[in-house]
């Protein structure tokens, strides 16, 4: 009878089976790629204007805002020509935050200077980031899923990604619609200091898309 | 590139120095332009619409009081630059038009074309080359005075893009003069209007839609209008909402169950909008229209609420499965598994007295019978719906030839429970099974029969969980039939294992053989409903034949049972297998001619005789566009829930008197023979099976209401009561009682 005794178990088991066949088949479903709220942040490295290594890594216990530039995308140039974008820069990396322009411009492509120009450029602007960081091969544009210019991601002191999306919420290259707009990464950051839980943590990012090598 | 010269006869042209400039700066440094035709003055550096031109025109030369007139922004661009569309995709901003109209002057709504899909991989925009006329319907008022002309100030602010993104913006005046007689089309405009209106989507309330979702996103389902054989799969669909989906990811559109489905995957940035709105566009050069010239369908598309969002996909999957579990256990106390639930209670008395792991073993058996059945029938629902026909749960009972093989099933067992054939042996040969211990498999194969005969129940009670297992993938559907089996197995499994609660039934003894005589008649019961069901499906030739096939079936028993072999001679016996293999043969042939019966025409509309108006696709919308409450009573004669409420509630005097005080058109649909219409409309409400009650409020955007499967007369007079008092906002209500 100890066979049959065993064969107790079968409906037990084909329920077990079939609870975890469905949820294994979901986890596995093909998505896009691309960084999820409450995970870990993509690692990268990636050289900035003055040939320095950053790796994401190296800020671990410290808040990190990627941010997506091209300086000639006429949304950037809103947020630059009215200080919006500068202003934000400044007053979060006086607070220790580590604010890494990522630019995934293509050589020949708009949006793409060398380290020289770039730097000339970035003072002409007025840029407070930390750093401006060259993606010319798109590599860690892609594993972002960077799209646009501003495309913006807020990574907190676990690495843990906690904001993506626009820099604001009215998409327009107008410097008018400033005045109307919340700005989404400034709001994301202030709650995240204060301990509160971020109250939009994924917008839909807007602006010129990024001129990846084609 | 098209260089058409339309331009208007008088209008003038507003430039910015700057274009982040002030509004009020742009009219600062106006000057005047005007000659028709005249592209290249505009693409001097300072220009305002750079690799473009803007115009503003009017389709007719003159307006009349209390008319509507188009006007049209028409951007031509550079060859290799576009613009983007409502909706631009992963990166860019559409045109955002401004008018400033005289007093009583009212603009409607940009009318956008359907656009082109441009690609830069990984990204996609929707957008728009060469001519763009972006159509706006202006309304003039009633006392606007002839003899006078009104200006139409626009200012608009698009982007112009190829590699790199160039803003435009352009301010343009526009006069027309008002005459008595106005509305005379420009001739010479004519063609550029009718192209554009060509492209613009095509609006049809034949075409239905909606948004199943799933775990990469949605499963698009367009359901053409009755009589559309047209199965090329080449169409796209361009979604209105910028953040809700993978604007580059391909959708893989195919015809399945004569729907057309396309896959749209989710975006990172979706907000779970409760509607995916937006045009789908034919991409093989045909249309929508008989003359094949509107290639675009403008599509409303709500999104089901029934499945769950991929985000908490394994929590709601988890809800389902424990609600398809409960389900299951329900099914023991429906009607329709009652005869089987007797059939086992006398398989448990027999048991009682022997060991208990015997016992629990049979009670496992059984669980293992009913268990596979659901899998078994949930791969063949698979299969069928793989292959194309359009079938809902509860499909066994829709074939004529498997209600005609039931009954006979059911009729013989009712036999044997009255003693004319042994009943163990007659099942056990039924099934073709033999072996070494027909016991463990009599018991299996009870949990099959219960599993078969519990199916139609399924469906009104677990409306929802099927309803979601049909549109999930395959492996989340066999789960949920599985848990539906695993709860309709419990209790046996619970009973056989504790001999305490086997202690209450009574030791066997002779009353065994006065309950079993007496359980013939709830099997003669189910199969006289059969016999009704097959009537309803193959009119009275078909009933007739099958009621002559149960003759001789039992013919053919009574010569087994009479003639037992072992103790009749072998001539008897002999004699007595021929006789009946004869019968039975004669049986098959009357079942066959019942099952190829046609129902007359008239014994299907019976069913929907009275105050009830059969369900045609369209009536609803029709009903309600005249400002008409409907109900709409989702039927099937092979439901007995659906009898039940028919008989209880739907003819109370006391609810018809409610539906023809508040003008309420009921409608009866009809699924006993599985019409495709009638498959669609259950659908779009997330559900594969009957009952279903759904209350329209006479307002075509309320929401409408679903009853629970279960109804008194309260349920439906709150409805009624509620229908009036407000109209809306009832569905939640609605939802939370139908379920389980």
């Amino acid at each position: 009878m100890t066979t049959l005794r065993s064969f107790a178990w079968v409906p037990l088991a084909a329920g077990t089976m079939l609870i975890a066949t469905p949820s294994s088949v979901a986890r596995t479903e093909p998505g896009r790629a691309g960084p999820e709220i409450g995970q870990a942040a993509p690692a990268f490295t990636l050289p900035d204007t003055y040939g320095k290594e950053h790796a994401l890594e190296q800020y671990s216990g410290k808040w990190v805002v990627l941010e997506w530039l091209n300086y000639d995308c006429p949304y950037v140039r809103k947020h630059y020509s009215s200080g919006n974008i500068p202003g934000q820069q400044k007053k979060w990396t006086d607070q220790g935050v580590i604010w890494l322009a990522v630019v995934s411009s293509a050589p020949g492509k708009q949006g793409y200077f060398e380290p020289a120009a770039m730097d000339a450029r970035s003072a002409k602007e007025g840029s407070r980031a930390t750093a401006v960081l060259l993606d010319p091969d798109g590599t860690v544009g892609h594993l972002y899923d960077a799209r646009t210019t501003p495309h913006m991601f807020v990574i907190d002191p676990q690495g843990v990604l906690r904001y993506m999306g626009g820099i604001d919420d009215v998409p327009s290259a107008r410097v008018g619609d400033l005045q109307r707009a919340t700005q989404l990464v400034d709001q994301a950051l202030t709650e995240l200091f204060a301990g509160k839980p971020v109250s939009v943590t994924t917008s839909r990012p807007y602006g010129c898309s990024v001129k990846y090598e084609s | 590139m098209q260089k058409r010269t339309e331009g208007p006869r008088r209008y003038r042209t507003l430039h910015s120095g700057w274009w982040l400039a002030a509004p009020s700066l742009l009219l600062a440094l106006s000057r005047p332009g005007g000659i028709p035709g005249r592209s290249e003055a505009l693409s001097a550096p300072a220009d305002t619409t750079p690799h473009s031109e803007a115009r503003l025109v009017s389709e007719v030369r003159s307006v009349r009081p209390g008319s509507t007139f188009t006007v049209a922004l028409a951007i031509d661009l550079d060859e290799g630059w576009h613009t983007y569309w409502r909706n631009p995709g992963d990166s860019g901003t559409p045109a955002i038009l401004e008018w400033s109209l005289p007093a009583g002057y009212h603009a409607g709504p940009v009318q956008w074309p359907s656009p082109e899909r441009i690609p830069t991989p990984p990204l996609m925009s929707y957008a728009h080359t060469g001519r763009l006329m972006l159509l706006t319907d202006i309304a003039v008022p009633p006392d606007a005075r002839p003899g006078t002309s009104a200006r139409l100030g626009l200012s608009a602010e698009f982007l112009v893009c190829r590699e790199i993104c160039l803003p435009a913006e352009v301010t343009r005046t526009l006069d027309v003069p008002v005459t008595a007689d106005g509305g005379t089309p420009d001739p010479a405009r004519a063609d550029a209007f009718a192209a554009t209106r060509a492209r613009l989507p095509m609006e049809s309330s034949a075409w239905q839609a909606s948004a199943i979702p799933t775990p990469a996103g949605y499963d698009l389902v367009v359901h053409p209008p009755r009589g559309w054989d047209e199965r090329s799969a080449s169409f796209y669909f361009f979604v209105d909402d910028a953040t809700a989906l993978e604007h580059a990811v391909p959708q893989a559109p195919a015809w399945r169950d004569g729907s057309l489905h396309l896959a749209l995957t989710r975006s990172a940035y979706n907000t779970d909008p409760g509607a995916l709105d937006g045009v789908l566009e034919r991409t093989d050069g045909g249309g929508f229209d008989e003359a094949g010239t509107r290639a675009a369908l403008a599509l409303a598309v709500p999104v089901q609420k029934a499945a769950a969002t991929p985000a908490a996909s394994h929590q709601a999957l988890a809800i389902v499965l424990v609600f398809a579990f409960a389900g299951g256990l329900l099914l023991n106390l429906m009607p329709c598994v009652f005869p089987v639930l007797s059939l086992k209670i006398l398989g448990f008395v027999h048991h009682a007295g022997g060991e208990a792991r015997r016992t629990r073993l049979h009670g496992v058996a059984f669980a293992a019978g009913v268990i596979l059945s659901f899998l078994v029938l949930a791969t063949t629902l698979l299969a069928v719906r793989a292959a194309g026909a359009e079938v809902g749960w509860g499909f066994q009972l829709q074939s004529p030839a498997v209600v005609a093989a039931l009954c006979v099933l059911l009729f013989v067992i009712g036999l044997g429970f009255a003693g004319v054939v042994e009943p163990g042996a007659s099942l056990t040969r039924l099934a073709g099974v033999g072996g070494s211990d027909p016991r463990y498999r009599g018991s299996f194969l009870t949990g099959v029969l219960a599993a078969v005969v519990a199916t139609p129940c399924t469906a009104p009670f677990m409306g929802v969980a099927v309803g979601a297992a049909l549109v999930r993938p395959s492996a989340e559907a066999l789960g949920i039939f599985g848990m539906l089996g695993m709860g309709m197995a419990v209790p046996y499994v619970v009973l056989s294992s504790w001999p305490g609660l086997l202690r209450r039934v009574p030791r066997p003894g002779a009353w065994m053989e006065t309950l079993k005589q007496a359980l013939a008649f709830p099997m003669f019961a189910v199969s006289a409903w059969l016999v009704w069901v097959f009537g309803l499906q193959t009119g009275m030739d078909g009933a007739g034949a099958l009621l002559a096939c149960l003759v001789l079936v039992g013919f053919a028993a009574w010569a087994v049972g009479r003639w037992p072999a072992g103790t009749s001679t072998r001539r008897a016996l002999v004699t007595s297998r021929a006789v009946a293999s004869l019968a039975l043969v004669a049986a098959g042939a009357a079942a066959w001619h019942g099952v190829r019966s046609e129902p007359a025409a008239a014994s299907v509309s019976e069913v929907t005789a009275g105050a009830w108006r059969p369900f045609e696709e369209g009536l609803v919308e029709a009903q309600r566009r005249m400002g008409r409450p409907v109900f709409v009573d989702f039927t099937a004669a092979w439901c007995i829930s659906c009898q039940v409420n028919e008989r209880l509630v739907l003819s109370d005097a006391a609810v018809l008197d409610a539906f023809r005080a508040r003008g309420v058109v009921l409608v009866k649909a009809d699924w006993t023979r599985r019409e495709p219409d009638i498959t669609r409309a259950l659908e779009s409400f997330g559900r594969s099976g009957v009952p279903l009650y759904v209350l329209y409020p006479p307002d075509p955007a309320a929401e409408p209401k679903l009853l629970p499967a279960m109804l008194t007369t309260g349920i439906v007079l709150d409805a009624l009561d509620a229908m009036g008092a407000s109209g809306s906002s009832l569905a939640d209500a609605g939802r939370s009682n139908g379920g389980l």
